[in-house]
């Protein structure tokens, strides 16, 4: 008894030693951006990440680090351009977005140029070129390195699902082209598997970037033998002009009307309603991220077995474009989230930004910062030194919740070593579910192509993106919800709205830039 | 005499001196109105440059009228522009009137505490945010899933959907009738102020000459409150260039996009998303102008009609 006690005695003198080191008035602060998802129960400024940070790297170089939380849910790029312009920014800001506001600073000289920091940094070096320089490049400018990007260690980002008890209901086979999924669809949806409610397939509108989801589905119908390269490039924000897609948007159309798309498609922006319908089994297929059934935060494969006895989502691969005989699927490009350092921060203050980040490189904080304690956010580690038995946010004490994605954010994903590893371990966090996990992300890795980038900033995307994007969220809406026999009038009407708010400009000046050697990505189609 | 020429002076040093606490009490709101409203219009200047974030709009580059014509040439400007107008017109039209009749037939109940709750619950709307209203407006007016159209298809009245949200008419419609909704209770309150100010023997002497109440009403009543509604309406014409950002953001989808794409959610997508700053600056100064040109001009015509108007 006495024992137990003078252990306690002593974990709380430890417990309080440690909390009372942190922050000294005289130390210098460093300002860090990390992003605030909105998991319940977590403050990221305060979190148990921010406290690591400060006892590992803070207290022993006597810095202050100061989390700085932005909204990733709510314009966090309109957050940080508004603090840039105001000069209060935190010393290391990240953005996902790359051209609006970084372009602007670099144009103006306005962000510290990272060349001479990161020769100091070798940790940090060491760990984004550790697949070859490509990565460090994105952020050059004539050799100058204005900005880093993460590292990203799954590129993979199409993920389409079908519900396994329904197709064995209907007695089908996984579907392996566009016309069985078509069959499977129209058979769920008459025999309102899902209920009164069904809607076999929930198509809604991502009005920022309405062809992001959409262009999974119309890439499928495009006819590769009338698309060279450089149309592939130019057409790159407006793949909806692409020869054949248009059969994409009357297969919509025909669901549409079948009633298997809802009436109210062009009104869901409203994900909250979109994640009930799927856990309550209303819903027979959808398109998404590659891991988005089981998802630590809302996990539609637990919570649907709770509503559906048997309920079960799979990975299958439909989208089978026929002029190459194979289902693309696009993936990420290396290159992660933006990392720079304004110029508003001193010498002294952008030397510890990358103090920070070298630290942040070196295999145990980063394991650590992404990975939290054992036996609290994970249960043990495998004989590969990969977590098992991941927790839930949900199930993990407030005071050890993490966020493991982008607080860590030289890395865009959980990394562990090496290529092998950070595959394997993709599928492990799902306890029971890692055969369903690893066929996903295999579909999701075969017959790819990656994202298309731009190494120069697009005058015309500054300009016109905004109002394309509207007329293409418009024009979607209206081709897959007209009467089928106005649907060439239609599809007409709505390319010549976007080519008029824009998009003529956009395609113009991206196929100037394909000829000159500035694009990235790759084109699936026959050179 | 020596009195008489003694007395202005130390009227004045009286005057101040009777008064000081009111004048420092009037400290604060004019340091907000300076701070608040005539420093930042500084900011103006960003209209006319081509804004450099580095050393802010002190330092950038002055390129004249270019941010206008930018922004002017974009396809979206005259439709949201033209939407802009005609929904706040529809709004004016459908919810002007309404507080009016609101206000007087509060002023005529006679049950107290019916009269409390009632008032109470007009009111509320005012204070639910547009996030909220829009969730309520999607439950009510969806196609299929909503509670109407639900209801109506039930019961056999209609067996296509009534497009409350996803047809433009229809839903510059709903946009109209739950902007009344929401601020009709609110609107009740100035009026139902100026008609308590209404001397009573007005209406004594018009019971006594025999006026029944809606005589009451359209003689007495209306013609005290009239000043107040002339006020209101210039007002109200001068905000006609403005439109709020979250009622037509929240309530708006793809489907209606020529319809409900206003210029505070074309500024959004056009100059605060792409952090195009100078633009989304020259876009409201042209609403200022154009709604300072509206209100001028209606103030000058209510003027012209015997009313007191503004300034």
């Amino acid at each position: 008894m006495k024992k137990t006690l003078a252990i306690i005695l002593a974990l709380v003198l430890t417990l309080g030693l440690a909390s009372s080191a942190l922050a000294d008035d005289s130390w210098p602060t460093l300002r860090v951006e990390v992003f605030d998802r909105d998991t319940p129960g977590l403050k990221v400024a305060e979190g148990w990440q921010a406290k690591y940070a400060q006892e590992n790297f803070g207290d022993p170089n006597q810095i202050n680090i100061e989390f700085v939380g932005y909204a990733r849910w709510g314009g966090e790029e309109g957050l940080i351009a508004a603090d840039l312009a105001a000069h209060i920014a935190p010393d290391i800001c990240i953005t996902y977005n790359n051209n609006k506001i970084v372009d602007q600073y670099i144009e103006f000289d306005g962000l510290w140029k990272l060349n001479d920091l990161l020769e100091g940094a070798p940790n940090l070096k060491a760990f984004l070129t550790e697949e070859g320089d490509d990565l460090l490049q994105v952020g050059q400018r004539d050799g100058v390195q204005w900005f880093l990007n993460a590292r990203r260690i799954s590129r993979a980002n199409v993920g389409i699902f079908i519900r396994e008890d329904w197709l064995k209901e209907l007695g089908m086979e996984k579907p392996t082209n566009i016309e069985q999924l078509t069959a499977y669809l129209e058979a769920a949806q008459e025999k309102k598997l899902g209920g009164d409610n069904t809607v076999a397939f929930p198509f809604g509108i991502y009005e920022s970037d309405p062809m992001f989801n959409v262009r999974r589905i119309t890439d499928a119908f495009v006819d590769f033998a009338q698309v060279s390269e450089e149309d592939w490039y130019a057409y790159s924000k407006t793949p909806e002009m692409l020869p054949g897609a248009k059969e994409g948007f009357r297969w919509l159309n025909k669901l549409y009307n079948e009633g298997i798309i809802s009436e109210s498609f062009a009104l869901q922006n409203n994900d909250a309603a979109n994640d009930t319908a799927m856990v309550m089994g209303y819903n027979g297929f959808f398109t998404g991220q590659p891991d988005q059934p089981w998802r630590t935060d809302k996990n539609y494969e637990i919570e649907l077995e709770k509503n559906v006895p048997g309920g079960h989502w799979i990975s299958c691969s439909p989208f089978v474009n026929e002029s190459l005989g194979k289902a693309l699927r696009d993936i990420y490009t290396p290159a992660g989230l933006l990392i720079f350092v304004p110029k508003d921060s001193d010498e002294e203050h952008a030397k510890m930004a990358f103090k920070y980040l070298d630290w942040l490189a070196t295999p145990e904080n980063l394991f650590a910062m992404q990975n939290g304690t054992e036996g609290i956010n994970y249960e043990k580690l495998n004989e590969d030194g990969i977590p098992v038995g991941v927790k839930a946010a949900a199930d993990v004490p407030d005071e050890n919740k993490i966020h493991a994605g982008d607080i860590a954010f030289i890395s865009n994903g959980l990394y562990y070593g090496s290529a092998e590893k950070n595959a394997a371990a993709l599928s492990l966090p799902f306890t029971g579910y890692e055969e369903d996990v690893k066929a996903a992300y295999l579909d999701s890795m075969t017959d790819t192509w990656t994202q298309i980038g731009w190494s120069v900033p697009i005058q015309a995307v500054t300009d016109y993106e905004g109002t394309v994007r509207g007329a293409e969220a418009k024009f979607i809406a209206d081709v897959v919800s007209c009467d089928p026999a106005e649907f060439d009038t239609v599809y007409d009407a709505g390319i010549e709205d976007i080519k008029s708010a824009g998009a003529t400009e956009i395609i113009d000046e991206l196929r100037a830039n394909f000829q000159a050697g500035n694009a990235t990505g790759t084109f699936p189609g026959n050179k | 005499m020596t009195v008489n020429a003694a007395k202005p002076a130390k009227k004045k040093i009286h005057w101040f001196r009777r008064d000081w606490r009111l004048y420092v009490m009037l400290i604060l709101p004019v340091a907000f109105y300076l701070i608040f409203c005539y420093k930042p219009m500084a900011g103006i200047m960003l209209a006319f440059q081509k804004y450099n974030p580095v050393v802010g709009m002190w330092g950038s580059k002055f390129i004249g009228m270019k941010n206008f014509e930018d922004v002017m040439k974009l396809a979206d400007f005259k439709p949201a522009l033209v939407n802009t107008l005609w929904l706040n017109l529809l709004g004016l039209i459908a919810g002007f009137p309404v507080p009016i009749v609101l206000a007087i037939m509060l002023n005529e109940l006679k049950a107290i505490k019916f009269k409390k709750v009632s008032q109470t619950l007009l009111y509320l709307p005012h204070f639910l945010s547009w996030i909220i209203i829009g969730g309520m407006v999607l439950q009510i007016f969806a196609p299929r899933t909503g509670v109407i159209n639900a209801l109506l298809m039930k019961w056999g009245w209609i067996d296509k959907s009534i497009p409350f949200l996803t047809d433009g008419p229809h839903w510059q419609g709903t946009y109209t009738f739950i902007g009344v909704w929401q601020s009709m209770g609110w609107g009740t309150i100035l009026y139902l102020s100026a008609i308590t100010g209404i001397n009573m023997e007005l209406f004594e002497a018009a019971k006594i000459d025999g006026a029944n109440k809606m005589q009451q009403i359209w003689h007495v009543t209306l013609p005290g409150i009239r000043s107040t509604i002339a006020v209101l309406l210039i007002l109200n014409i001068g905000q006609m260039m403005n439109i709020s950002f979250d009622r037509p953001f929240i309530l708006k989808n793809a489907q209606v996009r020529d319809y409900c794409d206003v210029l505070s959610t074309f500024v959004y997508r056009i100059g605060i998303e792409k952090a195009q700053y100078a633009r989304a600056t020259a876009i409201g100064l042209f609403q200022s102008l154009v709604g300072l040109v509206l209100i001028s001009s209606a103030n000058f015509t209510i003027k012209r009609l015997g009313e007191e108007g503004i300034w």
